[in-house]
Formats: C-alpha cells, sequence, structure tokens
C-alpha cells in the first residue's frame, strides 16, 4: 500500500491487520508515536488522519491508503519548535514524556480550531488522552499558553 | 578558601533538559529499538488461579509461520536458575519460594508466565502463542486474605506451613495499658482496594548477545541491580551483563526489577540466537498489583484529643509471591505508624499474605501511603468521637521536638507540622468553609473538606539488600570544558537528570548548558542503585555535589596557579583572581595540555564520589528497631468535596497540599513529583481498582474498566511550599515523589465523611466510586 | 483476512454477501476487538468510502448517514443526538472517528446513541445485496451487542422525524474515562417520554403523562428495569437504584424545571 506521512509517500506492505500506529512506527520507521494501550483509550498514539485528530492503534492501516497522515515528528520546523511545543516545554506539560506526542497533537488541533479555548475546553479536548506523571495541571496551563501565543 | 559558587542554580526551575528530544518525537522509548534480525516475543500465561501444570502442547505453535522458538518452564530450568530476590523474605524470617521466569510445575496465579514464543514479528508470535496448549490439574484458589489465612485454605506454597510470608509485630510501650486507661477508645476498618501503577508505557526488555556478552535495554528503574540479578539468574559473569534504560515512560515502582520476563527475554534471546524484544500488552500491565490491605485498628485518646494509644492489625495481600519488591511493601505500613504523631504507646500487627492473584509490584509510596491513610482515619475519628475539629486533634498530636524517635524506630529528622496545618488551613479556607457547610446542606447539597497529614521518610536503606541508602556520581570536565556527569541514579520521567545538572552547574560555577548528564548505563555510569524511595535528589543531588566539588577544587588549584594570586573564583564559566579572567574550558585546557608546565597538580579533571546521607542507623536498638531514613518529607493536604447523595457520586472541588521536602532544587519539578503522587491517591480514593472474577481472571483490563484519573477529573492542585531543611541531607533536601498518595485518599476519604456527616457515613474503604458510596449512605439510614 | 474499501453501498453489501465479514464504519471499537483476538474475521469491509457520511434535511426530518461521526453529529442541530455526541468519551480523536452507524450497529449497553435513537424514535436503513428494509429503533436493539442486523446486511442510514417536543440528556458516568452507567434521553411534548441507556442491556422506553412525571417516574422505572444491565463498572441494583434519579433529571431539563 502507498502510506501518505508528514508529506511523504511510502510504499509499505502491510498485512490486512496491520494498525496504521504499527505501520507508522515499524514500516515507515517514526517511533515518536506510541502504543499504550491498543483499546483507544490512551490517546498515546494520536495522530492527524485529513486534517483530524485519531487515535492510530483503532485504525487499520489499509484504511489510511489515500489520507494525508501527520506524526508528532512534523509538528517542529527544524529546529524551531511549534508554539505547542515550547508552552508545554515552558509549563513542564510532561514528565517521562510517552504522553507526550498525543497530547501535543490533541493540543494543536483545540487551538486551531478554538481561538481562545475555555478551561472547560481544553479539559473536554484532552479527556482521550492519559497521562499518569503530571496530574494534568501543568497540561492545562501548557494548553492555555498556547492559545494565547 | 575561595568563596563557595552563588547558589543561582539550586531552586530555580529551569526546563526539563531532555524537553526537546521528547517534544518532538525523537526520544527513544524501549520499544523504539528495533536493531537488524529483531525477533518478538509473547509470553503464554497461565488461564487458572490454581493447577499443576499436566502437560504443554508446543507443536502447532513451533510449526506456525515465523516462528524461532518456543519455550516452556521445563526447557527454561536447563538455562536460568531461579531470580534472585530485590528483598529476600528468608532473610526478613519469613517463607521463600523459588521464582522462575517460566513455570515448571504448577501456576499460583492466572497470568502466570508458563510458556514463551519467538518469532519474526509480534503479531506472528501472538498467533503462535495461542496456538500453545496447555493442560492443568486445577486446584482449588483463594483470592482473599483472611481466606487464605484459614487452616484449610489452598496451599499457595505447599512447603510452607500456610498462605503467610510473615508474621510480624512493631511498635513499643504498652498500647493495652493506653488504651484501657484512655477516656475514650474508637475503632476502625479501613479497606484499601487492590490498585495498580498503570505508567502509559508497558514494562518491555530487549536482550542480545554478541557472543558471550549481554546486552539488555530495558524500562526498568534500576539497572545496575538488574545486572546483579540477571548475573545470577543466567549465570553469566556481571562483567559480561550491560543494562541500558535510556528512557522511561513512567514507572512509580512498577519498573524495579525482580521481574520473570527480565531473565526470559534474556534467555529467549540466548536461544534464539537474535535480539529478542518483549513488550507488555496492557492487559499484562495492568495485572501487576500496587497495594491491598486490610487494617482494622483501635485507638485511645484523653478527652482533650491527645492520642495516648493504637493498635493496628495489617492484612496485606499480596497476591503470588514475587522476587521483585513489591511484597516488602506492607512492612513500611506497619513502621510508617503512627506518623508525625508524638504517640508511643503503639502495636500494630501485620500478616503478609499470599492468594491466588498477580503479584503486588513496588509502588510508589511503598506502603508508607497506607500508613497515613489509617492514622488521618483514626485521628478523624477520635475527633467525631470527642465533638472536636480534627484540625485541632492533629494539632495537638504533632510531634514537635526534632530529631524524633517514633514508635516503630524511626528517627524523624526534622518537620514542622504546625506550620503545614496553619498554610493549609489557611488557603483552602477551612473556616469559611465551615460556615459554608450548614447553609448548603440546607439546600440539598453536601460538601465536605477534609485533611490528610503525611509523613514520608524517603531514600531509605535496607541492609543487605540492593535497597541503598547512598548513591555514586562521577563528574568529568573535558578538556573543552564540557561536563559529563555520569551517575548511579536514573530518572524514569520525573526529572532528577535536570536537577543534578543544576547543582553540578551551581557548584562548579558553569553554565547549565555545559553540563551533559549519563544515567541508566552500567558501562559508563558508576556503580548505583537506580530510582525508588525518593533517593534521587538526596543522594544522586549529593554525591554529585561531592564529585562536583573534587573538580572546582582542582580548577580552582590551576587558576591560582595560572593567575598567581590564591584568591581565585569561579562563575558563570569564568575563572578570576588577581584582575585576571580565563574561561573555564582554558582553565580545564591548561591542566589537560599542559600539566608539566603547570607543576603538581596531578591532571584528572574528574572525580567518582559516593554520598551517604546522615541519620541511617542500623544498629537495633533494645527493641530491634533500625532507622533506615535519612530524611522525613511532609505535607498536609486539605480535599473539598461535593457528594451527590442521589448518586454518591464525589467531585472535587478544590485541592490544597502544604509540602516540607526541605531545600527545593528545582520546584517546578517538586510540584509535578506531588502532583503526580496526589493524583495517583485521588484516583485510588474514587475510582481505581482491580477487579478480579471468581475465576481469578482480570475483569478489569483496560481503561474503561481500570478508571485512571482523566483531566476532567483532577482539580487545580495548589501547591504551597514550607521549606525546613534536613540537617541530614547534603544541601537540605528531602526525598519529593512519594508523598501525595497516602495524603490525598486521606483527605479525600475524610472530606466524603465529612460531607455525608448529616447521615452519619463511615468511611471504611476505597475506593469511594459512586456504588460504594451510595451503599455507605444506605448502610447509614435508619 | 480480506480487506476491501468499496466505493458505494452496492460494493458494500456485495462485499458482505459472501459470508463472514466485519463491517469496520471509523474502526474505534471492532479494531481493537480485532487486535486483542476477540473478533476475528475472515474478511473486513470497510466503509470510509461508501459514501455513507453526512446529515441531510429529508422532509420533516433528518437522514443521517451512518459513517456520519460525533464530531459531525456535534455541529449539527439533531435534537438529543448532538448533545449526546459532544459528551462522547474517548476525547476529540474518538469523536473525529466513532460514527453513529457504528456506534448503533455495536450496540454495547453503555453507549449514548442506542437509547437517544429510541427515543427520538428514530427508523434505521439497512440494505443488503438486491433490497433494503427499515427498523424501528426500538426493534434495531435486540439486547446487548446485539441488533436486527443480518450478518449480510449494513446500515447505512439513520432517519430521525423532526419533534416539537422539548429535549433533555443526561449522561451519568463513575469519573471522565467510564464508559456511560446510565444515560436518559428525555423529550418532553404533550406526553413525556424518557429512555434509559446503559441500565439494560436494551434501551428501555419510560413513557410518562406531564401532569404526573414527577410521582410515576420511579415506580415505572422499576415496573420497566427488570434486569438491570451488570459488569465490573457498577452492578446492576446499582444502576436500578440511580436510573430514577438520572431519568428524573433528564426530564426537568427537558421541562428547564430546577
Amino acid at each position: 500500500m502507498k502510506l501518505t506521512v508528514n508529506g511523504v509517500e511510502h510504499e509499505i506492505d502491510v498485512d490486512p491487520r496491520t494498525l496504521l500506529v504499527h505501520a507508522i512506527r515499524e514500516q515507515v520507521g517514526l517511533t515518536g508515536t506510541h502504543v499504550g494501550c491498543l483499546t483507544g483509550d490512551c490517546g498515546a498514539c494520536t495522530v492527524v488522519v485529513d486534517g483530524q485528530t485519531t487515535k492510530s492503534c483503532s485504525v487499520l492501516a489499509l484504511s489510511a491508503e489515500g489520507s494525508a497522515v501527520e506524526t508528532i515528528e512534523s509538528l517542529a520546523d527544524g529546529d524551531d519548535l511549534h508554539p505547542v511545543q515550547q508552552a508545554f516545554w515552558d509549563e513542564f506539560g510532561f514528565q517521562c514524556g510517552f504522553c507526550l506526542p498525543g497530547m501535543l497533537l490533541t493540543a494543536k488541533e483545540l487551538v486551531e480550531s478554538t481561538p481562545d479555548p475555555t478551561d472547560d475546553d481544553i479539559l473536554r479536548a484532552i479527556d482521550g488522552n492519559l497521562c499518569r506523571c503530571t496530574g494534568y495541571n501543568t497540561i492545562v496551563a501548557a494548553v492555555r499558553k498556547a492559545a494565547r501565543s | 578558601m575561595a568563596a563557595l559558587p552563588a547558589r543561582v542554580g539550586i531552586g530555580s526551575s529551569p526546563r526539563k533538559r531532555d524537553g526537546a528530544a521528547l517534544l518532538t518525537g525523537r526520544a527513544l522509548f524501549l520499544d523504539d529499538h528495533r536493531p537488524e534480525g529483531l525477533l518478538h516475543a509473547v509470553v503464554v500465561r497461565s488461564e487458572v488461579a490454581h493447577g499443576r501444570i499436566r502437560a504443554i502442547d508446543t507443536a502447532a505453535a513451533a510449526a506456525a509461520p515465523g516462528v524461532a522458538l518456543v519455550l516452556t518452564g521445563a526447557e527454561a530450568a536447563k538455562h536460568a536458575g531461579p531470580v534472585p530476590y530485590f528483598i529476600d523474605p528468608a532473610a526478613r524470617g519469613g517463607n521463600r519460594t523459588d521464582i522462575r521466569c517460566l513455570q515448571v510445575d504448577k501456576v499460583v496465579h492466572v497470568g502466570q508466565p508458563v510458556a514463551a514464543v519467538v518469532a519474526a514479528s509480534r503479531h506472528e508470535a501472538q498467533a503462535a502463542a495461542d496456538l500453545v496448549r496447555i493442560t492443568y490439574d486445577v486446584l482449588p484458589h483463594v483470592l482473599d486474605a483472611r481466606a487464605a489465612m484459614a487452616q484449610d485454605a489452598p496451599r499457595l506454597y505447599e512447603d510452607w506451613p500456610g498462605n503467610v510470608v510473615a508474621h510480624n509485630r512493631y511498635g513499643s510501650g504498652d498500647p493495652d495499658a493506653a488504651l484501657a486507661a484512655a477516656d475514650v477508645v474508637v475503632e476502625g476498618e479501613l479497606r484499601i482496594a487492590r490498585t495498580t501503577t498503570a505508567p502509559i508505557e508497558p514494562r518491555g526488555y530487549l536482550a542480545s548477545w554478541q557472543g558471550d556478552r549481554l546486552t539488555v535495554h530495558a524500562s526498568c528503574q534500576n539497572p545496575h541491580q538488574l545486572r546483579w540479578m540477571l548475573s545470577v539468574s543466567l549465570g553469566v559473569d556481571e562483567s559480561r551483563i550491560r543494562i541500558v534504560t535510556a528512557k522511561v515512560g513512567g514507572s512509580f515502582g512498577l519498573k524495579m526489577q525482580g521481574h520473570p520476563e527480565e531473565t526470559l527475554v534474556a534467555l529467549l534471546s540466548l536461544l534464539a540466537d537474535a535480539p529478542v524484544k518483549w513488550v507488555e500488552d496492557r492487559r499484562e500491565t495492568l495485572m501487576a498489583g500496587a497495594r491491598e490491605q486490610v487494617h482494622r485498628f483501635r485507638v485511645g485518646a484523653t478527652s482533650d484529643g491527645r492520642i495516648t494509644g493504637l493498635v493496628n492489625e495489617i492484612v496485606a495481600d499480596i497476591g503470588a509471591l514475587t522476587a521483585q519488591a513489591g511484597w516488602a511493601m506492607p512492612n513500611m505500613s506497619a513502621t510508617t505508624q503512627p506518623s508525625g504523631y508524638a504517640v508511643q504507646d503503639v502495636r500494630v500487627e501485620l500478616d503478609i499474605v499470599c492468594t491466588n492473584k498477580p503479584p503486588c509490584n513496588a509502588a510508589r509510596g511503598f506502603g508508607k501511603d497506607a500508613a497515613h491513610f489509617v492514622m488521618e482515619r483514626a485521628v478523624d475519628l477520635v475527633a467525631r468521637e470527642l465533638g472536636m475539629d480534627p484540625a485541632e486533634v492533629r494539632r495537638r498530636n504533632f510531634v514537635r521536638e526534632f530529631p524524633y524517635r517514633t514508635a516503630t524506630g524511626l528517627n524523624i529528622d526534622s518537620g514542622d507540622f504546625d506550620g503545614l496545618l496553619d498554610k493549609t488551613l489557611d488557603a483552602v479556607d477551612y473556616a469559611g468553609i465551615r460556615r459554608g457547610q450548614a447553609e448548603s446542606r440546607e439546600r440539598g447539597r453536601y460538601l465536605g473538606v477534609g485533611l490528610g497529614f503525611e509523613l514520608t521518610p524517603e531514600s531509605s536503606d535496607s541492609p543487605g539488600t540492593f535497597v541503598s541508602g547512598f548513591d555514586t556520581t562521577t563528574v568529568r570536565m573535558s578538556v573543552t570544558g564540557m561536563v559529563t556527569v555520569l551517575t548511579g541514579v536514573t530518572s524514569p520521567g520525573g526529572g532528577n537528570d535536570t536537577g543534578i545538572a543544576q547543582i553540578v552547574a551551581t557548584e562548579l560555577g558553569v553554565p547549565i548548558e555545559w553540563v551533559e548528564l549519563v544515567q541508566g548505563d552500567t558501562d559508563r555510569c558508576p556503580n548505583g542503585f537506580g530510582n525508588f524511595s525518593g533517593r534521587s535528589m538526596v543522594v544522586g543531588g549529593g554525591s554529585a555535589t561531592l564529585a562536583a566539588r573534587d573538580v572546582r577544587a582542582k580548577l580552582l588549584a590551576v587558576a591560582a596557579r595560572l593567575f598567581e594570586t590564591s584568591e581565585v573564583d569561579i562563575r558563570d564559566g569564568i575563572a578570576s583572581g588577581g584582575g585576571r579572567e580565563l574561561p573555564v574550558p582554558e582553565v580545564a585546557r591548561a591542566l589537560l595540555t599542559r600539566a608539566f608546565a603547570i607543576g603538581d597538580i596531578e591532571p584528572v579533571l574528574e572525580s567518582t564520589r559516593a554520598y551517604k546521607p546522615g541519620n541511617i542507623n542500623h544498629v537495633p536498638d533494645e527493641l530491634g528497631r533500625i532507622q533506615p531514613y535519612p530524611t522525613y518529607s511532609s505535607s498536609l493536604h486539605a480535599a473539598v468535596v461535593e457528594v451527590d447523595a442521589e448518586t454518591g457520586k464525589v467531585t472535587l472541588a478544590d485541592y490544597v497540599m502544604t509540602h516540607d521536602c526541605g531545600t527545593m532544587i528545582n520546584p517546578a519539578l517538586v510540584e509535578g513529583q506531588a502532583r503526580g503522587a496526589v493524583t495517583m491517591g485521588l484516583g485510588s480514593a474514587l475510582s481505581e481498582q482491580l477487579v478480579f472474577a471468581a475465576d481469578g481472571s482480570l475483569a478489569s483490563n483496560r481503561f474503561k474498566s481500570y478508571l485512571l484519573p482523566r483531566a476532567g477529573d483532577i482539580p487545580l492542585l495548589r501547591m504551597i511550599h514550607q521549606v525546613t531543611p534536613s540537617p541530614f541531607a547534603m544541601h537540605g533536601n528531602k526525598g519529593a515523589g512519594e508523598a501525595g498518595v497516602g495524603g490525598a485518599q486521606a483527605a479525600v476519604a475524610n472530606a466524603v465523611e465529612d460531607a455525608l456527616a448529616p447521615f452519619g457515613v463511615t468511611v471504611r474503604g476505597v475506593p469511594l466510586s459512586p456504588p460504594n458510596v451510595l451503599a455507605l449512605i444506605d448502610e447509614a439510614r435508619p | 483476512m480480506r480487506y476491501t474499501r468499496p466505493a458505494d453501498v452496492d460494493g458494500v453489501t456485495a462485499a458482505l454477501a459472501d459470508g463472514d465479514a466485519v463491517v469496520v464504519g471509523g474502526g474505534t471499537m471492532v479494531v481493537p476487538e480485532m487486535t486483542h483476538g476477540r473478533v476475528r474475521p475472515s474478511a473486513v469491509v470497510d466503509l470510509a468510502k461508501a459514501g455513507l457520511a453526512g446529515i441531510a434535511r429529508d422532509g420533516d426530518g433528518w437522514v443521517i448517514g451512518a459513517m456520519t461521526t460525533y464530531t459531525e453529529l456535534a455541529r449539527s442541530n439533531v435534537p438529543l443526538l448532538a448533545t449526546a455526541a459532544r459528551g462522547i468519551t474517548g476525547g476529540p480523536q474518538i469523536r473525529n472517528r466513532g460514527t453513529v452507524g457504528g456506534s448503533a450497529s455495536y450496540a454495547n449497553p453503555s453507549s449514548d446513541v442506542p437509547a437517544v435513537l429510541v427515543a427520538l424514535g428514530a427508523r434505521m436503513r439497512l440494505a443488503r445485496r438486491g433490497g433494503a428494509r427499515e427498523v424501528p429503533a426500538a426493534e434495531f436493539f435486540a439486547g446487548a451487542f446485539r441488533t436486527a442486523r443480518e450478518p449480510d446486511e449494513v446500515l447505512t442510514a439513520i432517519t430521525v422525524p423532526d419533534t416539537a417536543a422539548a429535549p433533555g440528556y443526561v449522561k451519568f458516568k463513575l469519573v471522565e474515562g467510564s464508559w456511560p452507567i446510565v444515560t436518559a434521553a428525555a423529550l418532553a411534548g404533550p406526553t413525556i417520554r424518557v429512555v434509559l441507556g446503559g441500565a439494560a442491556a436494551a434501551p428501555v422506553v419510560v413513557e410518562l403523562e406531564r401532569a404526573s412525571w414527577r410521582a410515576r417516574l420511579r415506580s415505572e422505572v422499576d415496573r420497566l428495569l427488570t434486569e438491570p444491565w451488570d459488569d465490573v463498572l457498577a452492578p446492576g441494583h446499582y444502576r436500578a437504584r440511580i436510573a430514577p434519579v438520572i431519568a428524573a433529571r433528564a426530564v426537568a431539563g427537558a421541562l428547564e424545571e430546577a
């Protein structure tokens, strides 16, 4: 199949059961997208498919043929961090960093679609992303900061 | 003598140094390593809670596509011995059993490893694993600790006299007499349901052999102990084993070593003659228990609220025995009583009991959480019995003179518990909440406030084990002036690498950007013990300080020689003296390239130092008590809750934690640790519970049934700091990272009971999930 | 396993006619089930390109394509369904991907969609090779994870008639991350209908008079909720206990009563 990730088309061999997350990690070789549960609950595998955040453990790779997939690796522009990344760094919005790629892509979708999000908007937006380290307060602060920048 | 460097770095909050790699997805976690020729392992696990393995048919699995190897316990036992214990129960007078990487004869819980399959892909390995047929002679099983203590209970380990690993008694004085003489005696029960740490990155290992040398990449907290453990179980000299634990995606105790899969994966790689990786499925991660115990307690007090005696009987259900440290946690539930209250007549009876459930693994709090929880419940029950305010009862019983030897022998280094209480009550507006409570009750709203005091012994040292109270760090300056710090402590995510870099930069007087940290590599780092017990900044930071001071002293000596003056200083990467300045890199280069011109200064800009904090005493006193902790962090928590009396749902309205971990090296990282621990406590207080079906299988096997807090569940956790430096630690810092679990549990439980006071509810356990809270209300209704 | 992604409904029904195929809509339910081996299909039919997404007006009602996502629904004006869609658990990633048709076809008792569709009097359009039929939502949901859909059929659309009745929707979860424990979808017109989700294997319909709803609600729920749903999150007796409470809140919301 052909899988377009971060604007690059990859010709890869997949079994029909292969999940998008495994295709991205193992075939395309981009390991910033993480596997936390494979049940669609934790959000660590979040990617953007055709402009919308998606849990890539709940999508068959073949379903993404013809779609534009974006991963965490596309967020920064070279060494220049995206404002959402910078805000998470400044506000200590992560500790171990394992949930971070999913959080960042979810946060980016929110700040791009909702110019001045309320705290409730932020909580709803990151409702599908589990973090076990931070207690979320600093993540909410980071999203708030990113929305303002 | 040269002036000490300005401590600009310590107490400030530079951002996490590994941020760029993590934020961009470039950081490599365990599962991101994919060497050439990699094979994947899947573990075949017992489907029965208790049974004798009669036969294992591996033929279909072995013939399945892509399969390189199918291993059974009998075959594994030919190549690997038992996994050595992190803390051997026999050394503590308890019962032990051999822990194997794959079970040979018998299984004692659902999920116990029985066989393993190695194949070219994870999918093929899983498909083949599904074809392994195991037949058991099923034996009766027991899932409840009380039932397991009965004479006729099914016996997990047949050579034991029962299912009790150890029975221990702790305390001093004469609590029976104290209770007999008390004005009031209250009894209580506290059932703490089984939870799990559930880091978002599951456990995993990647083993590969280069000839007779083994390299293991591991999602693990303690690389040096893991090296020793593999050396013992595999019979391979330690010098031929390298453990690398670069990035760990959260751990909270789970990834301390001692798991069967560590030996298993190394063995699979040896037998398959290829790199082999195994990463847990979430259902496997969720099997790991964190805590499950029942406390029955009696506490006596005078009519003015002074607690005079305490008796607490603990039955701790640890599931099956494990070589991991987790089985020992209930000991700390006993020894941490009676917390920071001045009660000397105390008896704690502890039974650590095995049942046919998966083992308990080490978990943030390490049992100390339960000690606080039970004490805070006892204090609230005394207050209720006496009609006193719970805050006042706490104040009447706090320890105020330090160091203070507790009834169980701990030596509390320092603290200001009244200060914690005052700050917390003020911040949460305790008086205002009390005023508003009556009015809201009239409107059918049930608001409550609860307090939880926590005294968290940290940086433990358990004699004769690898629970070590010291650690070791090397500080090395290169000819370019760049600094490499190699330390034995590891960071599973909390950020102690940043804190240690701050200390080293400050001590040396160089920019933090010059400092590189290396952790979690047994070939590069000095001997150490990794991450546990809130130790990393105390002993990692302390040893880094000593080593950095050695290097600084050397730099100053060189600078003095160069400037021809004894009045020299180093700040911000510049050495100065006698009106002259020289960048530190040039001082370094002078020593390392013109050693003979410089003269009789040994040309080494490197030091390796160990740091042993004070206050640890392993000589048993007349009661046989030892003192294994240098520092005691303390905190006071206030939770404000609203309870929906029609559904039993508890909503957190406000939360304040006043935290005292002595000097803070990086306050933002301290707050991160504290908020994470509090959130874990809130989860176990309100929603988290591992539920087992009657057959011993795990019913709560995904994040829709094991309910971790999500963002919308957690209010702003307001942090207030109090700094009472430890006299026994290098910078006056105390451990941070565990404080919060027990305090949060206690504050929430007390708040729920307070909110539902009109019903006369008595909280007797957690989680206080809506069904459980509604049951409490029903039970209290006339 | 075969994978097909037909370009229209005819292609879908043709693929389903062959036998043991699983339909994948958004995938949020069935793909994890496949990953964990609880569903082992010989073929997968992916609806992504079958032209089944979108919400349209049709006479005096709505036609909602089976592949319409929660995110699209949340932006719509379809009563109750838009509200329920906004509150779907799992984050925007799930709302972006999960579909109303997928949720209906999965028929998890602990989910929002079935009870809402029953409350709305929705009709389910099913297609098979060479034929189509419509089933009222109340008949479609046959039990836990069971619907009136035959293995060779696909749910193509859901029609929802306009209603003048006032909507009220309440979802009760243990915490943010749990499945719904009890949901209540109320429509208050000349009479009141409140449909309970999560409380039993299939939605439970409670009809009430406006004048007496408060007095009658508890006994009606007790009468109709004879076999409450029981799972690891909450025992049946708890669901039965709170079902009238949640129902009353939904009705009160519809009537804008406090």
